[in-house]
């Protein structure tokens, strides 16, 4: 479904994006850890073209994400055609960037049909906070509103850059829920967090990155109980403790 | 060791809640409001008492037909350059902030010559347009309304004035906006782009209604200096408010009494504005209420 192939990205000298391939199948649920700084973020902005890529490609379903290939080249998109693209990916930022100056209806209503945002609102468990302003609702209702708001356009993978961390502790949990209920539901998600505990039991992968390389992958009990590499463990050994 | 010497003091015994409260007194307050009201009340006194201002000559002018006529005028004035001086900052806002570098040179180019020239000048120079190019057709850039006059005898002095108003006010509503454009957060932008939503959409849709919270308090007071600015143009002779009682005390030499005509229309109108921009501001402000 995502296919990431060595990706490099650089702000100006800093190489934050060193060679990353990864892939993730449809239905998959792939969690990412890693240090502050080691290129979480901006991995998951280079998959839906917020970020240009330096060099490597990225496809979502077989469609190279900001390029077409012409005559052995690739040729950039126009912005119409990757804002049309970034309708298929979903994807959820740590501060909600919700529109302050629209209800939670009229923020999910801005990219799908009235009934279709009632629909996705009473997804995340929002149907009665329809008509509050995003002032109004708790931290984590708003990034509940956000999860709706991501899924109206219906898009084929979600992404999470850090769900809960602008969250009070007692809000993690109703935002982990509504992510939990979108894993078993089959939506495929690359999800940014550092709840080890929720990576252990939703993700059917874990992906450590650490300085700009994904250093270690696999199922979550390996990666989680028997790190392979001492970077892993470290970060682990930090996380945990 | 005696018991009862060592329990706290508590707060049970003397119930807190039970006790009258006493607001905190701000004396100095009431010294100050005493003083505006004695000179309020000496200046209102003397508005009344001293026959230098000549208040029935006022009352037989403040309601004329020619005044009338001229407050309308001001009006006319005041809502066209407004409209089009805004319409036309916008365009010229989105082009200084156009990421072609032409674009934005062309937008900011605008602004600097449009700030640089003096309104009267301008106005002046618009007013006497028809000795410059005499035989030529006219097409102003920015200035769409204007291209279809085919001879420049065509362009009647209120339009001239109206031009003038507008191209001018176009240069600081186009600062105003870009401000107002600027002050939206990164992320609101970064959102809508996430979600694929279409870029004049997203101007429309989501960077202007919360850029308007910054722009109005800024735009009203254009507006406001605008509908008071246009007292400028009575150098072209145009019917407006002040060039009509400058005409009128030119005749009969009540010069205070016109003055104060014109005065208290200027103040009732900029009430009126202020009013209006409350409302309007309120209206933006929504979702910032809890
Ligand atoms: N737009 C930018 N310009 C310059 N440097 C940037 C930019 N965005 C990110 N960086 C830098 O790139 C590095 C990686 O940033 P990134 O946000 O991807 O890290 P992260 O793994 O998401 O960290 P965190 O866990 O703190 O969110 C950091 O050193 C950061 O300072
Ligand atoms: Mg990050």
């Amino acid at each position: 479904m995502i296919e990431v192939l060595g990706v490099h990205k650089s702000f100006g000298s800093l190489e934050v994006l060193r060679g990353v391939s990864l892939d993730v199948a449809a239905g998959e649920v792939v969690v990412v850890l890693g240090p502050s700084g080691s290129g979480k973020s901006t991995l998951l902005r280079t998959i839906n073209h917020l970020e240009k890529v330096d060099r490597g490609y990225i496809t979502i379903d077989g469609d190279l994400i900001g390029y077409r290939r012409r005559g052995g080249k690739l040729h950039e998109l126009k912005e119409r055609e990757i804002l049309k693209q970034r309708r298929d990916i979903g994807f959820v930022f740590q501060n909600f960037n919700l529109f302050p100056h629209l209800t939670a209806l009229e923020n999910v209503a801005e990219v799908a049909g009235l009934a279709d945002a009632r629909h996705f609102l009473e997804r995340v468990g929002l149907a009665d906070k329809a008509d509050a302003y995003p002032r109004q609702l708790s931290g984590g209702q708003q990034q509940r509103v956000a999860i709706a708001r991501a899924l109206a356009t219906r898009p084929k993978v979600v992404l999470f850059d850090e769900p809960t961390s602008a969250l009070d502790p007692e809000l993690v949990g109703e935002v982990l829920d509504v992510l939990r209920d979108l894993a078993r539901s089959g939506t495929t998600m690359v999800v940014v967090t550092h709840e080890i505990g929720f990576a252990r039991e939703v993700a059917d992968r874990i992906v450590f990155m650490d300085e700009g390389v994904i250093v270690e992958e696999g199922p979550p009990a390996d990666v989680l109980d028997h790190p392979v590499h001492e970077r892993t463990r470290a970060f682990l050994s930090k996380v945990l403790s | 060791m005696t018991s009862g010497t060592l329990t706290p003091p508590s707060t049970k015994d003397d119930d807190l809640s039970a006790l009258p409260v006493v607001p905190a007194r701000h004396p100095w307050r009431w010294v100050g409001v005493a003083f505006v009201l004695v000179l309020a009340a000496q200046f209102v006194h003397g508005l009344v008492t001293n026959p230098a201002w000549d208040w029935p000559t006022f009352a037989r002018y403040f309601t004329a037909q020619s005044i009338l006529t001229a407050v309308g005028t001001t009006i006319v004035l005041t809502v066209a350059g407004t409209a089009l001086g805004f319409a036309l900052g916008i365009v010229v806002a989105v082009l200084r902030m156009s990421k072609s570098p032409f674009l934005s040179a062309v937008g900011w180019t605008y602004i600097w010559a449009f700030r640089s020239i003096p309104l009267i000048v301008q106005l002046l120079f618009w007013f006497n347009i028809s000795y410059l190019y005499q035989r030529l057709s006219l097409g102003i850039p920015f200035g769409p309304e204007f291209v279809s006059f085919e001879t420049i005898s065509l362009i009647s002095p209120m339009g001239a004035a109206i031009l003038g108003l507008a191209l001018h006010q176009a240069a600081y509503a186009a600062e105003i906006v870009r401000s107002g454009v600027i002050s939206v957060d990164r992320g609101q932008l970064e959102a809508a782009a996430a979600l694929g939503i279409p870029r004049l959409r997203q101007f429309r849709r989501i960077v202007l209604p919360q850029a308007m919270r910054s722009i109005l308090p800024n735009a009203a007071n254009e507006v406001i200096s605008l509908f008071k600015g246009t007292s400028v143009v009575s150098v072209m002779a145009i019917g407006e408010l002040f060039y009509q009682v400058q005409v009128i005390y030119g005749r009969n030499a009540r010069v205070v009494a016109l003055l104060m005509v014109a005065t208290v229309w200027y103040i009732i109108l900029t009430t009126l504005l202020s009013i209006g921009q409350h409302h309007v501001e309120r209206y933006f402000a929504r979702g910032d209420r809890r």
